[in-house]
């Protein structure tokens, strides 16, 4: 039988290293796994049983009990099940959009030249900054915001010209990736104003909405850089053959982009799926997500770790599956083929 | 460009529209000023109400906490009332954390999607000043269905008051008590703590010893004190009892006459922050990160000999290690009270503390107040109505008295039936003995005149789990000592007591003290 | 960043602007009205009145109160004057950020505007290493939760960057299980942040949790982590690093795996050593995802709140308070103004971080590439 640590071309790792290497992997992958494990065990105990002190194995240290389970399906049935089918929607949902909003932006900031110019930026923030001032202020909002908007058309022509300086791709890609920075919460209750006049309140279309802009800036720099990496050549030669643009991004940039794309959309579903802030002040009843579940577990008279831990393995288990089926497209196969053929 | 012109001078008809339509339509943003629905002279519900159709299509939402406590007999009972009387209750139920910004930001922003909620009392003052809860006086005088003399005098008459009127139907009560390993105690002739010194003693005493038989050394005293979860209350169970001698209306947190934070600097909060950091020493090691879950899990596996919680410690026993040797107490007292103008600590007398009972002055604290329901001012009078019923409903003793006994439910004893009728507790699995302890401690606890009433002015979540919680988390980690923290205290609450307006305040404070006519 | 326009594509007109204008659009909407409402609260005081809300202007009050006034000990520390070692960590930066300057200055390649910022830069950061110093290195200080935060993000990101790097350049070898591994490694992400933090409580619950028994039979039956501010703050940081890491992980594992062999391959057969082929080879083509990595973790690290608040309630004390969370506590109390006034200190602190660690880091390395 052949040695899995076998070297098996000229560039791959001595046996003795590729031992070191899986011995490391598997340490990690045990710190990974072991409060996992604990998290599962937990799910079978009764309040008593996690409060006795610390038991590993079921049927060995104590009884397991489907208690927990139950109670988390059956009797919270329909408030498990709605925040569950809330969850996966505005997640894919908002993941997706933001993927390809992200993506084209992404190249388009790599493949193209913009100049916005500062006189031009300054005055719409500033036109907006008065509005949005004039709206708290008491006026009604939609005089505000219009007559800020007529304000910004106006001076655009005269005093914003007058200012030639411009910003460049890096900027606009720095302005994007700031807007991380703010905190949600300070974000979270001008949110609920703005989508209160708009009647979204409890609607999972503002959650989504939320999350594809909290979101782009993450699909735009993880995939400025997969695109920016990418070898010019094969698009130059494309568009001298006369590819349009659309053709070339589709048939060349997007296939060799896939393990980009799949690491990309990963992330950002991930982040989406376990948003809690945002999703517990912009919700009530209908549009209730999942981690707004876990965090309720936190009774006020203590967490409830059994209830808790049943909740984290059914919101991990799809996105957990949702990687193992796309992991194989983050692999360097597909990549090479693409390149080569 | 002419690009802009051509775009410039199609908003300009755009905005003239709409200013014109704007003043027909109230703007959003100051909703319009609907008057109050005429709560004062609603009726009674008709006590003849046919079956099953008195709100027939009424749909009430209700805010509450997703517990499983709270929500749970809420969700329970919906069902039934539903039958009773037609209409559909919507629970929605939320995180501890969240229950008060939501429902402050959907009253406020008049969104108002909650016809009712079942939240804290103790946010009256932030509710009731701007008119956002409907007045139930007179509601809650005339309905046979509420009986509202069955319920105990300080859960009727000053806890669901604000202003002489009443805002809130109680559905639990809440309120500290101490509990004790009665096993132990009889075994040593000890009788249970009656003051704070008692209290360290037993603790003391009990604290490395073997209290379950399991072989390690357990504690003598659990108490919760984790910073952000629910511990800043206990610092002012232990130091009610030195700040309050002269009853309910003398109030625990200010002085009545000029404002001045009672939580600062004076002997007695020097004495009670001792006291409570001392209860430490006989604590787990991990005391200070630990919450009401986590004290109540090691009382009821036997490893603590004292410890302070709400009513919840005695429902929870059956079943558990601590079943028939649980014993509970009214909160420990002082056989000394503060003297407010010198600030100095003066023994107990007939002047000083005319509710002391044996030269102990006690101060049951009804911390946080308990659950209770209250109704949006905002919302349309039929849904008002229903969900005033189904509140009623759950108030009600038949309902209420079966609800109290069980521990999943979150809710405590607040009338007289649930002390009379043991046949429900007996069947939750407590024993005779038990029931008569437990019982019997929470009815002295009712009895005693110089219960204190939690913090009911507006901004209180700011000077409770905001500087307090701060100050007492910060002299427990050793990063302030006592004179430091009761300064902190005392700045952080003048501070906030000044942008809220000083004379507002104080007149809040003193409303919030007053006894119903 | 060069990026390169082709002539042919210039006639494509539409695409330049169908491409970028969704992604500008979709953020400025839902961005610019918080941002600026922020402001409006982070200056007024919140004033429920019978039928509104009202916004009272209080002008700085809130901001004053934070680094001058009466939260000055929760938000900056507990100021103290420093230790000999204090002093000496001050005067070795101040006179590394001077000679740098002046190097600068010397070698005539930057402009006066330039040079300008440079000195307000260098201002900036002696005026950090000043409060670091008075916090951490001195008798009786205390840091507030501007430095605690500090803490927790370059602690962080040290950690996590070297995990995940190392985890990944092990991963896309060919050792057994890798595909296994390769999933395995993802789980700590997928897990919300508030369900993390409670795992992590568990975990390190001295008397309920797995390692109780590896302390009993240490001898640390009484010991327990959570009264010690150093120790919390470690807590802390291996929960953030058990979650983030993975992040980091898969991020630079699809750029390995996007990585052209050839070269590679070329230079091992060619003779040169392991080391070499990744310190020229695999390292620079690595940077500029390494830079964005290291910027989203900044970015994204300085927000940090779920960890501290449910492993300890940002105790002992307020040894683990990060900005956020304290905001987020004066948001809980319905203290908007403050909790505003927190949030955008916390925004100028990092766009500072952020417009620093992009022009000399991130620059440099995309040029390099």
């Amino acid at each position: 039988m052949r040695s899995p640590f076998r070297r098996r071309s000229a560039t791959d790792l001595s046996p003795p290293a590729k031992l070191g290497a899986f011995l490391i992997l598997l340490a990690w992958a045990f710190i990974v796994l072991f409060p996992i494990y604990w998290l599962f065990v937990t799910s079978f105990k009764t309040a008593y049983d996690v409060d006795k002190g610390p038991f590993y194995i079921p049927f060995v240290d104590f009884q397991p009990t489907l208690s927990a389970w139950r109670y988390i399906l059956f009797d919270l049935g329909n408030d498990t099940i709605r925040p569950y089918v809330n969850t996966v929607i505005v997640g894919l949902s908002s993941s997706v959009i933001a993927l390809i909003v992200g993506s084209l932006a992404a190249y388009a900031l790599v493949r193209f030249t913009y100049r916005p110019r500062v006189g031009i930026v300054g005055l719409f923030i500033g036109s907006f900054a008065l509005a949005t001032i004039a709206a708290i202020a008491g006026a009604p909002p939609s005089i505000a915001f219009l007559s800020g908007l007529a304000v910004f058309l106006i001076l655009a022509q005269t005093v914003g010209r007058r200012f030639v300086r411009a910003f460049g791709n890096s900027d606009i890609a720095f302005w994007l990736i700031s807007q991380r920075i703010l905190p949600p919460i300070a974000v979270a209750v001008p949110l609920y104003v703005l989508f209160q006049q708009v009647h979204l309140l409890d609607n999972i279309a503002a959650l989504i909405l939320t999350y594809v802009a909290t979101n782009l800036p993450i699909v735009v720099w993880l995939m400025r850089d997969y695109f920016a990496s990418l070898p010019r050549e094969l698009e130059e030669s494309a568009a001298v053959d006369g590819a349009s643009v659309y053709r070339i991004v589709r048939s060349i940039v997007l296939p060799i982009s896939v393990p980009g794309l799949v690491a990309t959309f990963l992330i950002v579903l991930i982040f989406a799926w376990n948003e809690f802030l945002i999703a517990l002040v912009l919700t009530s009843a209908n549009a209730q997500t999942m981690p707004l579940q876990v965090a309720a577990q936190n009774a006020t008279r203590g967490p409830q770790w059994w209830a808790m831990s049943v909740l984290i393995i059914i919101m991990i288990t799809p996105v957990v599956v949702m990687a193992v089926a796309l992991e194989r497209f983050i692999t360097r196969g597909i990549l090479v083929g693409a390149l080569k053929g | 460009m002419s690009r802009y012109r051509m775009v410039a001078a199609a908003i300009i008809p755009i905005l003239v529209l709409t200013a014109c339509n704007s003043s027909a339509s109230p703007s959003p943003s100051s909703p319009a000023a609907s008057t109050p629905a005429a709560s004062t002279s609603a009726s009674a519900p008709a006590a003849a109400a046919s079956q099953g159709t008195k709100f027939k299509g009424a749909n009430v939402n209700i805010l509450t906490f997703n517990g499983p406590q709270v929500a749970e007999p809420l969700q329970r009972r919906a069902p039934d009332w539903a039958k009773l009387t037609g209409g559909h209750v919507n629970v929605v139920a939320v995180g501890f954390q969240t229950i008060y910004d939501k429902a402050l930001l959907d009253a406020s922003t008049g969104t108002n999607s909650f016809d009712g909620y079942v939240f804290d009392p103790q946010w009256m003052g932030d509710f009731v000043t701007p008119g956002y809860l409907l007045d139930l006086t007179d509601r809650e005088k005339n309905d046979p269905q509420l009986n509202q003399q069955d319920i105990v005098p300080f859960f009727r008459d000053y806890n669901s008051v604000y202003n002489g009127k009443n805002y809130t139907i109680p559905l639990d009560g809440d309120f500290h008590m101490v509990y004790y390993r009665s096993d132990l105690l009889t075994k040593d002739g000890l009788k249970p703590p009656a003051t704070w010194d008692d209290y360290l003693t037993i603790a003391q005493k009990y604290n490395g010893k073997d209290l379950n038989g399991d072989g390690q050394p357990d504690y003598g005293s659990c108490i919760a004190k984790k910073k952000g979860a629910q511990s800043y209350w206990w610092i002012i169970s232990v130091a009610a009892g030195l700040l309050q001698g002269k009853g309910t209306s003398d109030g625990a947190f200010f002085d009545t006459s000029n404002m001045n934070p009672l939580f600062g600097k004076n002997d007695a909060m020097t004495l009670a922050l001792q006291t409570y950091a001392k209860t430490a020493t006989f604590g787990p090691p991990d005391e200070l990160n630990m919450d009401v879950g986590g004290s109540r899990g090691l009382f009821t596996t036997g490893r603590c000999a004292l410890t302070m919680d709400w009513g919840d410690i005695g429902t929870l026993t059956p079943g558990t290690y601590a079943q028939d040797k649980t014993g509970a107490t009214i909160t420990p007292g002082w056989k000394q009270v503060l003297d407010r103008a010198s600030g100095k600590l003066v023994p107990c007398d007939a002047t000083t503390c005319p509710d002391a009972v044996d030269g102990v002055n006690y101060a049951p604290f009804g911390s946080f107040g308990g659950w209770s329901g209250a109704i949006n001012a905002k919302a349309p009078k039929a849904n008002q109505d229903a969900a005033y019923d189904f509140l009623s409903y759950m108030s009600a003793p038949a309902q209420s008295g079966i609800d109290v006994t069980l521990g999943k439910t979150g809710f405590n004893p607040y009338r007289t039936s649930h002390f009379t009728n043991t046949a429900p507790w007996l069947a939750a699995g407590l024993s005779q003995a038990a029931t008569d302890n437990y019982l019997g401690a929470i009815k002295t606890s009712l009895d005693n005149k110089n219960f204190v009433l939690d913090l009911r002015i507006p901004q209180t979540k700011q000077y409770e789990q905001d500087v307090l919680d701060t100050a007492i988390a910060q002299y427990l980690a050793k990063e302030l000592d006592e004179a430091g923290t009761e300064q902190a205290i005392a700045d952080g609450w003048n501070a906030i007591t000044d942008q809220a307006g000083k004379d507002k305040q104080l007149a809040a404070y003193v409303a919030s003290l007053g006894i119903k006519k | 960043m060069a990026t390169d326009t082709l002539g042919a594509w210039r006639s494509d007109g539409a695409a330049r602007w169908l491409f970028i204008w969704p992604a500008v659009v979709l953020i400025l909407a839902l961005s610019l009205f918080p941002l600026v409402a922020s402001v409006a609260l982070s200056v007024s005081k919140l004033v429920f009145n019978p039928g509104s809300v009202d916004l009272d202007f209080i002008g700085f009050f809130n901001y004053q109160e934070l680094l001058f006034g009466r939260e000055k000990s929760h938000f900056l520390g507990v100021l103290k004057s420093p230790t000999a070692i204090g002093w000496a960590i001050l005067i070795g930066t101040i006179a590394l950020a001077a000679i740098a300057w002046v190097r600068a200055a010397r070698s005539g390649r930057v402009s006066p505007v330039g040079l300008a910022l440079r000195l307000v830069g260098g201002i900036v950061l002696a005026g950090f290493v000043w409060l670091l110093v008075q916090t951490l290195a001195s008798e009786g200080g205390r840091p507030g939760s501007l430095v605690v935060t500090l803490i927790f993000v370059f602690g962080g990101i040290l950690l996590q960057l070297t995990l995940g790097l190392g985890l990944a350049m092990l991963a896309v070898q060919l050792v057994p299980w890798r595909r296994f591994f390769r999933i395995l490694f993802l789980i700590p992400l997928t897990i919300t942040p508030v369900g993390v933090g409670y795992m992590f409580l568990m975990m390190t619950d001295t008397s309920k949790g797995p390692f109780e028994p590896l302390w009993v039979a240490l001898g640390l039956r009484n010991f327990t982590w959570v009264t010690d501010p150093w120790l919390a703050r470690l807590a802390v940081i291996i929960g953030d690093t058990w979650q983030w890491t993975p992040f980091v992980f898969i991020v630079l594992l699809a750029a390995l795996e996007s990585l052209d062999q050839e070269v590679r391959e070329a230079a091992l057969v060619d003779g040169a050593s392991r080391w070499q082929s990744f310190r020229h080879i695999t390292m620079p083509a690595l940077l500029p995802v390494t830079t964005t990595i290291v910027l989203i973790r900044i970015i994204e690290g300085f927000k940090i709140i779920d960890m501290p608040n449910i492993l300890l309630g940002g105790g002992p004390g307020t040894a683990t308070q990060s900005m956020t969370l304290q905001a987020y506590i004066d948001w809980n109390t319905l203290n908007l103004g403050r909790s505003a006034a927190i949030a955008y200190l916390l925004l100028i602190l990092v766009s500072v971080v952020a417009t620093v660690y992009v022009s000399f880091v991130r620059r440099r390395v995309t040029e390099l590439a």
